[in-house]
């Protein structure tokens, strides 16, 4: 097998005085759909944090297609190809639905397709097209998410990071953005997703971890885990 | 179309109004003053309004312009344009010292470490007598009246150099803010986390905006400096002459838009003036008062600035053109 595309080989990492994660091996490859998943607090979201350099102290390695990742600042980080949805809808909510999408593509280097790019997020999300001159603050939770996943798509990244996208939004619009990700990961595109629905997370994804308290318990195929009792009792509650 | 021609009309009826007014007079002074007010409150809104951090220490770089260039006027005889680039050199470069530690700190914290910073270069000037004077100030000589050496008879070319200076610090604010600097800080100034991920280098583009706006501030300082012929520390770096005042000015117009500071001049500046005049003579500091019920009312009435009242006129006039 070729190298993978993201390779986090005993990654550290601290808030302050507390480390939350205390060596972290993780790897996803070239067009795969990989989720985390665990308890809150596991530290899920300090992983994708660390990707994104936005924790200030950190160690071990993370390499992205042969680039070191601990080299760079977060601002750096987009124009490798690596998006991330933060956790909890974070969008700018006195621009408008056209503002925000533009600006998830403003590292861009070609400025010329961005019609082409902003087409591509309402094929997956028909609904921000009707919103597009609409102040995104004034958009449901759901639409919200839309333009946050929009925003990141808009990179055309090579990987994108998800952190609890489905979290506090109603089932109807959880089974709605479940299957734009399947899309959008058939269309080519590497996920790494954070997840607390594991049920849904495992439905999605073919591989995934299992964190617990900063640690990595469990790995395997979507499938592995989903039969696996500890998996089962722990967060499938059946 | 019609707004630039509304835009040009306003520029032009501002700028007849001097000749109206009586050259040795006390009206083109306030005017003067208004406009200059205007200019800085503006260079203030870059920091102030679009990267949403309320400084109270713009008068360090203030006074740092307007002594500056005096100093460098009285002891080597240098030109007062020229004195005001070196000035906004300065004021950029202590904007930039101050921002680096400051610029992580949220509203009140960014207030008080900056409110903070203009204290100390208020106390540096009144200790270093050598270089400023001390607490009895500094006074602008009088050279003989040219336009390059910035000297003139009487106060009207001051109030046209005010109005220039308010036209450009305007426009370089409008470019900002509608240019890809303005989306930056308004993407940080309404959600920081998601600025960051889509790769906006928060740090430098803040650090940018406190530069801008401590070097078009230092310049006016040297401005004020020409008109106001003589200066102490207590009025350069005054915490309620000058910081608080140009932020009050940007708040009281509209913070965050162009409008807003001039608004907020042209209400504020007279008002005192007036105040002042009627009020100080009958009983000293009722004109405070005063003025604070007015500030107070405008801030309860309208709390998003002066400007929200063309909103809204606007908006009556729509409704009423459609029914």
């Amino acid at each position: 097998m070729s190298s993978p595309l993201l390779d986090i080989t005993q990654l550290r990492a601290s808030y302050g005085e507390a480390e939350v994660l205390h060596g972290i091996d993780l790897s996803v490859s070239q067009r795969e759909f990989v989720c985390i998943i665990g308890a809150n607090t596991a530290g899920k979201s300090t992983i994708l944090r660390s990707i994104s350099r936005l924790v200030p102290k950190s160690s071990g390695s993370m390499r992205f297609g042969g680039v070191d990742l601990a080299a760079l600042a977060a601002h750096q980080i987009p124009a490798l190809g690596i998006a991330h949805v933060p956790e909890g809808r974070q969008i700018f909510p006195d621009m408008t639905v056209e503002e925000n999408l533009l600006l998830g593509a403003f590292t861009a280097r070609n400025a010329r397709d961005l019609p082409a790019r902003i087409a591509d997020v309402f094929e997956l999300f028909p609904r921000l097209r009707e919103r597009y001159r609409q102040l995104a603050g004034t958009l449901s939770g759901g639409e919200q998410q839309m333009v946050a996943v929009g925003r990141a798509l808009m990179l055309r990244p090579k990987l994108l990071l998800l952190d609890e996208p489905s979290h506090g939004l109603a089932p109807k619009v959880v089974e709605e953005m479940h299957q734009a990700f399947k899309t959008i990961h058939e269309r080519g595109t590497s996920i790494l997703l954070v997840e607390q629905n594991v049920e849904l997370a495992l439905d999605v994804a073919s591989r995934g971890y299992v964190l617990e308290a900063g640690v990595v318990t469990l790995a395997g195929t979507a499938a592995e885990l989903h039969a696996n009792p500890a998996v089962v009792t722990a967060y499938l509650g059946l | 179309m019609k707004r630039w021609l509304a835009l040009a009309a306003v520029i032009v009826a501002v700028a007849l109004l001097p000749l109206l007014l009586d050259p040795r007079g006390y009206w083109i002074r306030v005017f003067t003053f208004t406009l200059l007010f205007a200019a800085m409150a503006q260079a203030w809104n870059i920091v102030g309004g679009l990267a949403n951090q309320t400084s109270l220490g713009h008068a360090a770089f203030f006074g740092i312009g307007a002594y500056t260039s005096t100093v460098l006027l009285l002891k080597f005889g240098i030109s007062p344009w020229l004195g005001m680039l070196a000035g906004g050199a300065l004021g950029g470069l202590a904007a930039l010292v101050i921002a680096i530690p400051t610029m992580r700190l949220q509203g009140h914290y960014f207030a008080l470490a900056t409110l903070a910073f203009g204290e100390v270069m208020r106390v540096i000037a009144n200790v270093w007598t050598s270089l400023t004077g001390g607490p009895g100030g500094l006074s602008v000589p009088f050279v003989p009246p040219s336009l390059a050496a910035y000297s003139f008879k009487l106060l009207r070319p001051h109030a046209y150099i005010a109005l220039a200076a308010l036209v450009v610090v305007t426009a370089i604010f409008e470019i900002i803010r509608r240019g890809a600097m303005g989306y930056r800080l308004r993407a940080i100034k309404q959600n920081p986390a998601a600025a960051e991920v889509i790769g906006v280098d928060t740090t430098r583009v803040k650090l940018q905006a406190a530069v801008i706006s401590g070097a078009l501030i230092a310049m006016l300082g040297t401005l004020y400096a020409q008109v106001a012929v003589f200066f102490d520390p207590d009025t350069v770096f005054g915490i309620a002459s000058i910081s608080i005042r140009i932020a009050l000015i940007a708040i009281i117009g509209g913070v965050g838009t162009a409008a807003g500071p001039i608004l907020g001049a042209f209400f504020i500046i007279p008002l005192e003036e007036v105040m002042n005049d009627l009020l100080s003579s009958r009983a000293a500091g009722l004109s405070q008062l005063v003025f604070g019920v007015i500030l107070i009312s405008v801030i309860l009435w309208r709390p998003r600035g002066f400007i929200t009242v063309f909103d809204s006129l606007r908006a009556r006039l729509s409704r009423s053109g459609a029914s």
